[in-house]
Order: C-alpha cells, then sequence, then structure tokens
C-alpha cells in the first residue's frame, strides 16, 4: 500500500480527519480522541503496519487575558507512530486531549509502555510466586562486574525462571528535556551522549532529522564516508558482543581475541577521527573530519589483515562443543512474540521477523549497497550469534564497497543551521541494537521544542524477560550478553 | 588445539608499554599566550561552560580550560578565528585531589602492590563503561600491575563512579560506599562523574560526585582513553 492509497483509503473510512504529508515519507493524520481506538485497530489489522511508539507534546496555551481566575490550560497531543515497512513511510496518529492519553493496550500491547511514561506512573508491585521450591533472587541495581545499572528480579520455582520482572531508569538524567535548551548548532554533542556505544548512529539521526527539516542533501562522498563511520561502529560493538557471549560461556580465548579485535577498530577510529568513539563526526549538513587517500589506506589496510582473523576465531568458536552446548536452544523468543513485543534489531531478526531499517527506509547509500535482510529462525541465542557473525562479515563489505565511491579527498565543511519554526520530522536509524526514531519539533531561536527518542533497548528489554522463561538462572548472563541492550539509551 | 595453534602463529598481542605516545589521542587543550583577543566565540560555542577568558590589568587575555569539565568536542579549536587554542595528544591529564595531604599519601602507598576495584555506574553514557572493560583486554592488560575489579564492594579498596549521580542511583552508590572497607578511594572517570558534564542541568540529576563522595582521583575526559585511565590509577598506586 502505497502513501496515496493510504490516503485513499483513509478518505473512504469517513472519519473527521485531516491529514498531510510532509518530507516525502510521513503521513500526518489530526483525528478526533474518540476514533483513535477504531482508526488504530485499522492500522493494525487492516494495513498490517507496525506499532512503533507513542509520546505527547505538550502545548501551553495562552490563557484568556481578561480572566484573573484562569488557569493555564495544558492541552497535550498524542502521537501514535505506525511504520509501513514494506514502501517505507509512517503514519502519526494524533489527537488532542487535556486528560491522560487513550488506553489502546490491548489493541498494541507495548503500547501500555510508552503510556506509562507519558502518564509518569512509575509505581510498581512486584510480582510474586507462591508454591513448593516458590523463591526470588533479587539482582541488582550496582552489578557484579562493569555494567550499567538495572534490577532484575527472578521468581524461580525450583531451578527454571517463572517470572522476570526488569526495572530500570535507574539512569534517568532527563536528556529530552535538556535537548529543548540547546542550539541547534550543537546539540550533536547531546545526541551522541544518549548511548555511548552507538554515537555514530545518533549523530547520523541528529543529522538526518536537520537535514530532513531543511530539506537538503549532503554529496555523494560524504553520504559514503558516513557509511564508513556507521558500520565501523557496527563492528565493534558486535565484536564486543561475540566476546562477551563467548566471556560468559567460559571459553575465553575467543572471549579476549574479540576483544582484541574491537579494540583495534577502536584505535582505527581513533586514527581516523581523533576519537576512539567517532564523536562530533557527523554533523548535519556535512562532516566535521577530514578525510584522504592515507586513511583510506589504512582503513583497507587494518580491514584486510583483521578479515581473515576474524572468520577463523568465530569459526574456532563454532566448532567448539562445548560452546553449541550452552548456545543452542537457549533463551528462545518465537516469532508471534517478537511482534507483539515490537522487538526491532538484531534481536527480531533472529525470530524470523524481516525488519531491517537500512533496507525499508533507507538511508545515506545504503539503498545501493544493502540489497537483503539477514534473518535466523529459531530465535535463540545461537542465532543472535550467528547473526552478528554475519552482520560483522557485512560490515567489512559494507565499508569496502563504500569506500570505492569516495575518490577524493574530503574536507571538513561543518555549517551552521538555522532552523524555522513550527516544523516536524521523524528520522529513523538502524543502530546496533535496533531501530531508533527520533521525532522533532523545531521552536524558536534555533531550539527545537520537543525532541522523542524511541530507542531500540526501549522495547527490547521487554523481550529478554521473556527469553528467558524456562531457563536456569545462571543462563540469564548468557541470555542478557546475547541480547546487549543499553540501559543508557532506555533510561535517557 | 586450533587455540595452540593460533596463539604460536600470532604470538603475544600485548602492548609492552601502554603509556607510550600517541600521537592520534584527544588532550589537554592549550592556548597561545598573548593571541586572544576576547571575542568570546569559544565561550558561546562551549556546551559545559569549561572556558573562561581572564583580562589582565594589561590588557592581556588568557584563556583558562577547564580540564574536568571540558568534554573535548573540539569545537572550540575550530571556531577560534585566530587559532589561538590548539588540542594536544598529551591524555595524561589525571590529577590527584587532596594532593599534599600526608595522610592520604600514605593510604596510597599501601595500595602500590595491589588495588582492587569495584565500578558503579551512577549515570554515565556507557562509552566510559566500555573504556573501563578494555583497559582488561589484552591489548592494554591492567592486571599485570595488580589492578582487578571486584564483583562486591567488600572486597574491593577502591570506587570507581562513571556519570553524573542520578537521583535513583544516589541511594545505592551510598550503600556500596558505606559496604567497602577503609582505608577506601574514590576514583570519578570521565568529565560526567567530576563535575556533571553534559548532563548537569537534567531534571533526573542529583549533583555531582565531589557533592556526594570525597573524590581522590578525577580522570578527564569524554570518555578519557583506557590509556588515560592506565596512567591514572599507575598515579594513584605510586608507580609512575
Amino acid at each position: 500500500m502505497k502513501i496515496s492509497d493510504a490516503i485513499h483509503s483513509l478518505q473512504e473510512l469517513n472519519f473527521d480527519l485531516k491529514y498531510e504529508v510532509k518530507n516525502d515519507n510521513e503521513l500526518y493524520v489530526r483525528i478526533k480522541s474518540d476514533q483513535i481506538r477504531k482508526l488504530v485497530m485499522i492500522c493494525v489489522d487492516l494495513y498490517k503496519f507496525n506499532y512503533i511508539c507513542e509520546f505527547s507534546v505538550e502545548e501551553e496555551k495562552p490563557s484568556n487575558e481578561g480572566k484573573v481566575t484562569s488557569i493555564k490550560a495544558k492541552e497535550t497531543t498524542i502521537n501514535c507512530v505506525f511504520s509501513n515497512s514494506k514502501k517505507g513511510y509512517y503514519m502519526i496518529l494524533s489527537y488532542i486531549t487535556d486528560q491522560k492519553p487513550i488506553d489502546i493496550s490491548n489493541i498494541v500491547y507495548q503500547s501500555r509502555l510508552f503510556q506509562r511514561e507519558i502518564n509518569k506512573d512509575y509505581d510498581y508491585k512486584v510480582k510474586e510466586v507462591s508454591g513448593t521450591g516458590a523463591y526470588q533472587v533479587a539482582v541488582g541495581p550496582v552489578h557484579a562486574g562493569i555494567i550499567e545499572p538495572g534490577h532484575f528480579r527472578f521468581s524461580v520455582m525450583g531451578e527454571p525462571i517463572e517470572n522476570l520482572e526488569i526495572r530500570l531508569m535507574y539512569k534517568y538524567r532527563g536528556i529530552e528535556k535538556q535537548c529543548v535548551d540547546i542550539n541547534a548548532n550543537s546539540l550533536n554533542l547531546m545526541f551522541e551522549r544518549v548511548s555511548g556505544e552507538s554515537a555514530v548512529a545518533y549523530g547520523e539521526i541528529y543529522a538526518i532529522l536537520v537535514e530532513k527539516i531543511l530539506g537538503s542533501e549532503v554529496s555523494d562522498e560524504i553520504k559514503a564516508f558516513r557509511v564508513v563511520l556507521l558500520e565501523l561502529e557496527r563492528m565493534y560493538n558486535y565484536l564486543d558482543d561475540l566476546g562477551g557471549i563467548a566471556n560468559d560461556i567460559g571459553y575465553s580465548y575467543v572471549a579476549k581475541k574479540f576483544g582484541y579485535f574491537s579494540e583495534i577498530i577502536h584505535q582505527l577510529c581513533e586514527r581516523i577521527s581523533g576519537s576512539r568513539f567517532m564523536r562530533n563526526a557527523i554533523v548535519p549538513l556535512g562532516i566535521n573530519i577530514d578525510f584522504d587517500k592515507q586513511k583510506k589506506k589504512d582503513i583497507i589496510d587494518t580491514l584486510q589483515s583483521l578479515k581473515e582473523r576474524v572468520s577463523s576465531i568465530i569459526k574456532m568458536s563454532v566448532n567448539a562443543v562445548s560452546f553449541l552446548d550452552r548456545v543452542e536452544d537457549t533463551g528462545m523468543v518465537s516469532r508471534a512474540m517478537a511482534k507483539k513485543l515490537c522487538m526491532t534489531g538484531v534481536v527480531a531478526r533472529a525470530c524470523n521477523l524481516k525488519y531491517d531499517v537500512r533496507v525499508a527506509f533507507p538511508y545515506e547509500i545504503y539503498r545501493e549497497i544493502k540489497k537483503s535482510i539477514n534473518i535466523e529462525t529459531k530465535g535463540g541465542v545461537f542465532e543472535r550469534y550467528k547473526l552478528k557473525c554475519r552482520e560483522l562479515k557485512d560490515a567489512f563489505e559494507f565499508i569496502e564497497k563504500a569506500l570505492t565511491y569516495i575518490n577524493v579527498d574530503i574536507k571538513r565543511d561543518k555549517q551552521e543551521i538555522c532552523l524555522e519554526e513550527g516544523l516536524e520530522a521523524l528520522a529513523s536509524v538502524e543502530t546496533v541494537k535496533g531501530e531508533l526514531v527520533v521525532y522533532g519539533l523545531t521552536g524558536k531561536d534555533n531550539k527545537f521544542d520537543r525532541i522523542y527518542f524511541k530507542t531500540p533497548s526501549f522495547t527490547n528489554w521487554t523481550g529478554m524477560s521473556e527469553a528467558v522463561l524456562g531457563e536456569i538462572i545462571p543462563d540469564f548472563p548468557l541470555i542478557n550478553k546475547s541480547f546487549n541492550m543499553s540501559y543508557s539509551e532506555n533510561d535517557r | 588445539m586450533n587455540n595452540i595453534f593460533d596463539r604460536i602463529k600470532y604470538g603475544t598481542e600485548t602492548i609492552k608499554d601502554p603509556l607510550k605516545n600517541n600521537e592520534f589521542s584527544y588532550g589537554k587543550i592549550v592556548a597561545k599566550e598573548t593571541a586572544c583577543n576576547n571575542c568570546g566565540k569559544c565561550i558561546n560555542e562551549c556546551i559545559v561552560d569549561a572556558i573562561k577568558i581572564n583580562t589582565s590589568a594589561f590588557g592581556e587575555n588568557k584563556i583558562d580550560i577547564d580540564n574536568k569539565k571540558c568534554i573535548y568536542c573540539r569545537n572550540c579549536v575550530d571556531i577560534c578565528p585566530n587559532s589561538v587554542l590548539k588540542m594536544t595528544s598529551d591524555y595524561k591529564m589525571a590529577e590527584l585531589e587532596l594532593a599534599g595531604d600526608k595522610l592520604r599519601e600514605k593510604i596510597y602507598s599501601v595500595f602500590k602492590r595491589s588495588l582492587v576495584l569495584r565500578v558503579v555506574d551512577t549515570g554515565s553514557c556507557n562509552a566510559c563503561m566500555s573504556e573501563l572493560s578494555a583497559i582488561q583486554n589484552t591489548f592494554y592488560d591492567i592486571s599485570r600491575f595488580g589492578v582487578n575489579v571486584a564483583a562486591s564492594p567488600r572486597h574491593a579498596d577502591g570506587l570507581v563512579v562513571t556519570g553524573v549521580v542520578t537521583i535513583n542511583m544516589k541511594e545505592a552508590l551510598e550503600k556500596t560506599y558505606n559496604a567497602m572497607a577503609e582505608p577506601k578511594i574514590v576514583i570519578a572517570v570521565g568529565s560526567c562523574a567530576y563535575n556533571g558534564g553534559i548532563f548537569k542541568e537534567g531534571d533526573g540529576v542529583y549533583g555531582v560526585l565531589k557533592n556526594a563522595l570525597p573524590v581522590d582521583l578525577v580522570i578527564p575526559g569524554c570518555p578519557p582513553s583506557p590509556q588515560a585511565i592506565i596512567f591514572a590509577i599507575l598515579k594513584l598506586m605510586d608507580k609512575i
């Protein structure tokens, strides 16, 4: 269903609605609040759209000047975002309410997660289990090892896990609110610090967002170079993940070697951009680092020397029986459950969900270089491991391909941004964890009025509490590492 | 078997001297003397307010950059019209707080041979965590200097804190600190931990680490590179 067909179909429905197409692939539909449930049901059941997120935009209406007693009426616009991954567009249903958002959680299950955030309803009661051999194990927020904080409550019956409650938000810093106070010219610094591991992807999404609002594009060389940076980031993250899985199994040789390769990539990044996490490299309307033949040769040489070794170490791990014994049939998530929980990224692709932002909503030069989506069927730890290996191999390939696009030296080019008031846009990027969607609404003084992050970890964390069911607690670290979700981007 | 072949073929992959000069690293930003004309562009550009320009009685402008606040984004270096500011590759910026205190020095010499650390993240962007796990990889291998990471605060001599202290993590941080045995030290990794950095004004932030706990060592950077962390820890242990 193309975007024009969707509009046509909406008109036939005879609802009281206004629609508007912005930035080519965003369909904004404004409706009355009593019709939202019907329309959401049509989107999910009839159009087969994917539910992405739900967020609020608060508008303070100026109160009537004549009346002294009137309090400022706070009206909230609730936006529900759906995507059509086959044709590559977003549909944003928005309605205005002065009360709580309308409950749609019996139509889309994950809506309760987002509505909890809108309502600021953070009270909870831990579920209890009772019976013979029933007990609870509480872990966190401070974990053993070098990990971020989060609380896990395992309810166990004898050995197998009956229920896992994941309580996060220990790292809530209020980044979305802080983004509003920062000038658009240096906002990319804040974006990059939402999640340090995927700093480039966050820099990239800011660039895409601003470029969408301004309606401009960058040259092909810069596009290709951005892909090189994005794929380099993917490489060190997946190498760390693979090393982590091997470490949790106890295969230390493989684990340490993956750690070493990741270090080599980090050093390569430092040589290219001056920062081990390539921060402040991608800026809107340009790129913030120089690139010449010497650096190109450096990348090609380093990756050439690494490629063989990485595949030999991967082979070494999958040939070990003790390794396979731990990973096979562990931490399974079914396809239906993954769909219900709106999981994205590698984790979802391991469950046979064919969805990749790089293919569905191609950005930069992914349209030319990425043709197919890697998927696995069973959805366990081993599938995620295999998929990460394949994404890693792809990353080597993509960098090689992208470098062929760059035949001239790229000069550093950072331009001043001037944003008009009242424009909105939705951008999406495939980070290492999954689909990242950012909504931006511009305001006065070259600043944004609202920034909303739908981070991939936010929905994928619930997938993990599904994956551990029936497993034993010693397998939990392994499953956790195979998901490897970011606490930081979830908490924001 | 494959492990042994691989090991023989590629040998040791550990760097001998982890503190060798790294010309590509980011580092201290230095300012040329007497070249600044006080245009104030760098102050506007800096989003963490790390730059101050002091004008002396003779009309000379001296730029003062706070290493512990700086997030090393290089925007000030790029924007300066007279190219007064310059980024060096000197990553050795770590400083001992409470220096000169004889009693503290005595405590540091206790940890000269071995130091067991406990890492707590109180609100970082997880880049610092990534770098902290990188100091344990085979390339840097900090355990050869006797530095290890413990799983429990009861076994630890030092508490490593990354990120700003959020309201939700404050209690957990204090409990971890109180669970540690005396003598104990606190290490702040990254600009956020000591000075709030970029997240200072967030509405979920309680404050900075120096207001919550006594800090002994500050490792500036965003994130500090493994080399910077190793330098700082060795400095604390009085090995260099």
